[in-house]
């Protein structure tokens, strides 16, 4: 209890002082105490008030020196009354120090003998030999410090040494005093340092929403320092955040509850505000305590990855090692094809993303396993049922025991990129078999028309590899038609499509084919033409093939013509024969006139004879279906005119086939196509003049027989048009130009053919017949039908 | 030849010709038929229905409802005492219908354009002398 000691001593130094006081001093020690005890409790500054204390003590106890040394540590702080009076060197001060700080106990007054003399100021004489040291003890019996004072006059009196203690005790009192005073202010400002080196702004108003107190942060925050807040309406820290309180405070909700936090918002800050309200002992003394955390910068962290991971094209996602997702981001519902983040969120992984359960049981091993997958292909079901490819990276967060806990990936769909790339290899693949399986040449050339591909029909239709490519394809050409492809492979360099050009290109085997050609040209990437395509198809049995079509069909027509026209003029003819004949009869008509008449009908014979060849060659008989033996037939030919030939040197040579088979026909007809051909022959070899020869050979090529009639005569003109109507070289009145064209009506009928041509390297010409070999069923059928007749 | 019965009643002619009609009136009458003619199939068989002849020559071709052909089938229908004596002329006797008729009646023809003779040759032969 040191205050109750001290006052008990103050008391006790009023009680003394109320006594009648023997001396002056004594009386006036009661004032001097209760001055000192309202100075020590008006005091804060501590070495004034010491200094004070020691003036006063020195006047109370009449010394001429006094001194209150206060110990800190090993450091002692000396405060003095007196210098004026005593002339005190710092010696005589170290020496008066190191007796106070060992005079523990108790009061005393000794003598010291100083290294130089003490004298007062002024008086070198009179010497100070005894000092009295009261010490300054604390209720815990700590020595605080040391009372000391020089009187030069005896030891103090029982009254002077109850005033010591009493001063003393003051003394005491007054350093816990303010040593407890300095702790507090010490700990206080410690603890507002502490507030203001908090970066959250807090801010502490009273019941009345009267700011009492804000850190450093806050005030800083506004520009303020932070006492200039204090006193204001919490209503001024609205600027913070706007709030939709209707409180005087922006920052109260429910004044009621003991704790709030919630997150405010202003267009620029985010905070999120924690109050504390602590209740005083009075309404007055209620505090409300706002810390405000400035959530801005995390929030926006938050917002801005939130941000990214929802716009993200990706599917990222977050799921459970036992297959829910956790999280999803939009790209990853629109990929599954779900409605929302929530729905997809309900699906179970496993059975309604997979396909194949067992597969996301491959796929949670391996990512056991490995702990990161990468480029990792999956195959995942949409909700509507259709499949979705993807390429996920993956990794597993693990728990401190290793075991998974969270799955993390991050999913591509590349549905469209394995559709496109199927899609190319199977159009490859189609294209590649077109260019393999094409009955048609297809050749790439560069723009200087160099060939750089051939597919391979090109090969097969015997080119070699080295006589195509790195050639140039015109050099196959025929070389009078190497300007007109020339020309189109300049259009086709200039963008445009070439179709169908008919021109006659060197085969490998060296003859000449007729093709079609078209050329197209390729472009770069620019739009260039850098390359042309060129397909070439060998059409040379196609061209044969419709200029016969062409060749019957015009036969038909004229066929069709003929026929008309010749019945019709056998009526005039008839006509004019007749009368002709019944002039003739009468005996009357003179000699001229009958020579008139003979002319004229002879020439109407003539017409007679044109007509019905006309008509032979128009006629529609079918042909008889009967085996005919083609030597035969030839045979029986070659005798109706053998007189001639003999009588005019014409060599007949006959090189038959003996083992021909039989061919089914008309043999009449036959013998007529024969005849006609023969006697072509007997006009041709007759007009050239030399020994005439013809020569007849018969073989069977293939399912044909073939007659081969070879004269060494003239030749024919024109062997392409030798069998249309009308068309003869022969003088006129001899003959009607149809006897070839019934001939090629006949063998057609047949269902065979006949062709001329000139010998090579030899005069003359062959006219070749073919008509099938007769097959084995109708061979039969003929057979049967001539033993049913 | 003397045998061959004179012949009483005309010989039909049917002809869409006039200029042939006129050459055969005047050969066939010269040599002493007795000739009557029709313009067409159809006036023919009229007059076949009419009277008596001792024969008939028919142009195959002829324009109208009836030709050659079906005279000659009437005939064979409904006159059978004419039935042999047909002399069908034809301006095609490469045409396949008439080859067809030729051979199955084993009726003579006769080919325009023809000689006189050739005519009276087979008048003579099928219908007799006059």
């Amino acid at each position: 209890m040191p205050r109750a000691t001290a006052k008990s001593s103050t008391r006790l130094a009023r009680k003394r002082a109320n006594k009648p006081a023997p001396a002056r001093p004594v009386l006036h020690a009661a004032d001097e105490l209760m001055e000192l005890a309202v100075d020590a409790a008006h005091s804060r500054n501590l070495p004034a008030f010491l200094e004070r204390f020691a003036q006063r003590a020195t006047r109370m106890l009449d010394a001429r020196w006094g001194g209150v040394m206060v110990f800190r540590g090993r450091e002692t702080d000396l405060y003095q009354a007196g210098a004026d009076a005593v002339d005190l060197q710092p010696s005589h001060q170290a020496t008066l120090i190191r007796i106070g700080r060992d005079a523990r106990r108790k009061s005393e007054t000794l003598p010291v003998s100083f290294d130089s003399p003490l004298t007062a100021v002024g008086d070198k004489d009179g010497q100070f030999a005894e000092v009295t040291f009261v010490p300054i003890t604390a209720s815990d019996e700590e020595s605080l410090g040391c009372l000391c004072l020089i009187r030069g006059r005896g030891t103090p009196s029982q009254d002077e040494r109850h005033l010591l203690h009493a001063l003393a005790s003051h003394a005491a009192l007054s350093l816990e005093n303010f040593r407890r005073f300095s702790q507090l202010e010490r700990s206080k400002r410690q603890w507002v340092e502490d507030i203001d080196a908090i970066s959250d702004y807090i801010v502490v108003h009273d019941r009345s929403f009267r700011i009492v107190r804000t850190n450093r942060s806050l005030a800083s925050y506004l520009g303020v320092p932070p006492v200039a807040l204090v006193g204001d309406p919490m209503s001024s820290l609205r600027q913070i955040a706007e709030t939709r309180s209707e409180l005087p405070c922006p920052f109260c909700r429910d004044t009621q509850q003991a704790r709030e936090e919630y997150i405010v918002a202003s267009p620029e800050r985010i905070f999120l505000v924690s109050t504390s309200r602590t209740p005083g002992v009075s309404d007055d003394d209620t505090r409300t305590i706002h810390v405000l955390k400035d959530m801005t910068d995390r929030r926006e962290a938050e917002r801005r990855y939130r941000e990214l991971f929802d716009s993200i094209q990706e599917g990222l996602f977050f799921a459970t090692p036992e297959g829910r997702f956790l999280d999803v981001n939009d790209a990853m519902v629109r990929m599954l094809g779900y409605d929302s983040r929530e729905e997809l969120l309900r699906a179970d992984v496993s059975t309604h993303l997979y396909p194949v359960v067992a597969e996301r049981e491959r796929f949670f091993s391996a990512l056991s396993k490995r702990g990161v997958l990468r480029n990792y292909e999956e195959t995942l079901r949409r909700k509507d049922g259709t499949l979705l490819h993807t390429l996920q990276n993956i990794t597993a967060v693990r728990d401190a025991a290793g075991k998974i806990i969270q799955i993390r990936g991050l999913m591509l769909d590349v549905t469209e990129q394995r559709t496109f790339q199927s899609q190319l290899q199977r159009e490859r693949d189609f294209n590649q078999k077109i260019l393999n399986t094409t009955q048609s040449m297809i050749l790439v050339l560069d723009t200087a028309g160099l060939i750089s591909y051939a597919n391979r029909r090109a090969f097969e239709s015997g080119y070699l590899e080295h006589e195509l490519i790195g050639h140039r394809l015109v050099d196959w050409v025929e070389a009078g038609q190497r300007e007109d492809f020339e020309a189109a492979l300049e259009t086709t360099a200039h963008g445009h499509q070439v179709e169908n050009i008919e021109l006659r290109v060197r085969r490998s085997d060296a003859s000449m084919g007729h093709f079609s050609i078209s050329l197209s040209p390729m472009r770069d990437e620019q739009g260039a033409v850098n390359s042309v395509v060129v397909v070439m198809t060998d059409i040379t049995d196609a061209v044969l093939l419709q200029a016969k079509l062409a060749h019957s069909e015009k036969m038909a027509t004229i066929g069709r013509l003929v026929s008309g026209v010749a019945h019709e003029v056998n009526n005039p003819l008839a006509a004019i024969l007749g009368f002709t004949d019944l002039l003739l009869e009468n005996p009357a008509i003179p000699a001229n006139a009958r020579e008139d008449l003979e002319i004229i009908l002879h020439e109407t014979q003539r017409t007679k004879d044109i007509v019905q060849d006309l008509l032979s060659f128009a006629r529609q008989r079918p042909v008889q279906r009967e085996l005919v033996h083609v030597n035969a037939v030839l045979r029986q030919t070659i005798k109706l005119r053998s007189y001639d030939f003999a009588s005019h040197g014409v060599e007949v040579l006959e090189e038959f086939d003996e083992n021909l088979a039989h061919a089914l026909g008309d043999g009449q007809q036959l013998q007529q196509v024969f005849l006609n051909i023969l006697n072509n022959a007997y006009d041709a070899v007759q007009e050239v003049g030399q020994r005439g020869r013809i020569a007849i050979r018969t073989s069977q090529q293939g399912s044909n027989i073939e007659v081969a009639i070879t004269d060494n005569g003239t030749g024919v003109t024109d062997t392409e048009r030798i069998f249309d109507p009308f068309y003869t070289t022969k003088q006129a009145a001899k003959g009607t130009g149809l006897g070839l064209s019934i001939c090629y009506g006949i063998v057609r009928a047949h269902g065979g053919e006949i062709l001329c041509r000139n010998n090579e390297n030899a005069p003359g010409s062959t006219f070749i017949v073919r008509v099938p070999v007769a097959t084995e069923a109708a061979t039969a059928a003929a057979i049967a039908k001539e033993a049913g007749r | 030849m003397s045998t061959t019965p004179i012949l009483t009643s005309p010989i039909l002619l049917i002809e869409d010709e006039p200029s042939v009609t006129a050459f055969l009136r005047a050969a066939l009458e010269r040599r002493g038929y007795s000739v009557e003619d029709a313009a067409s199939g159809a006036e023919g068989l009229e007059k076949l229905g009419g009277r008596e002849y001792s024969g008939v020559i028919s142009d195959i071709r002829m324009p109208g409802s009836v030709n050659g052909a079906e005279v000659h089938a009437w005939i064979q229908q409904n006159r059978p005492d004419l039935c042999t004596r047909i002399i069908l002329i034809s301006g095609d006797t490469a045409n396949s219908d008439t080859q067809m008729l030729l051979k199955q009646s084993g009726t003579p023809c006769i080919e325009k354009p023809f000689r006189v003779q050739q005519l009276l040759t087979m008048v003579e032969k099928t219908f007799g002398k006059p």
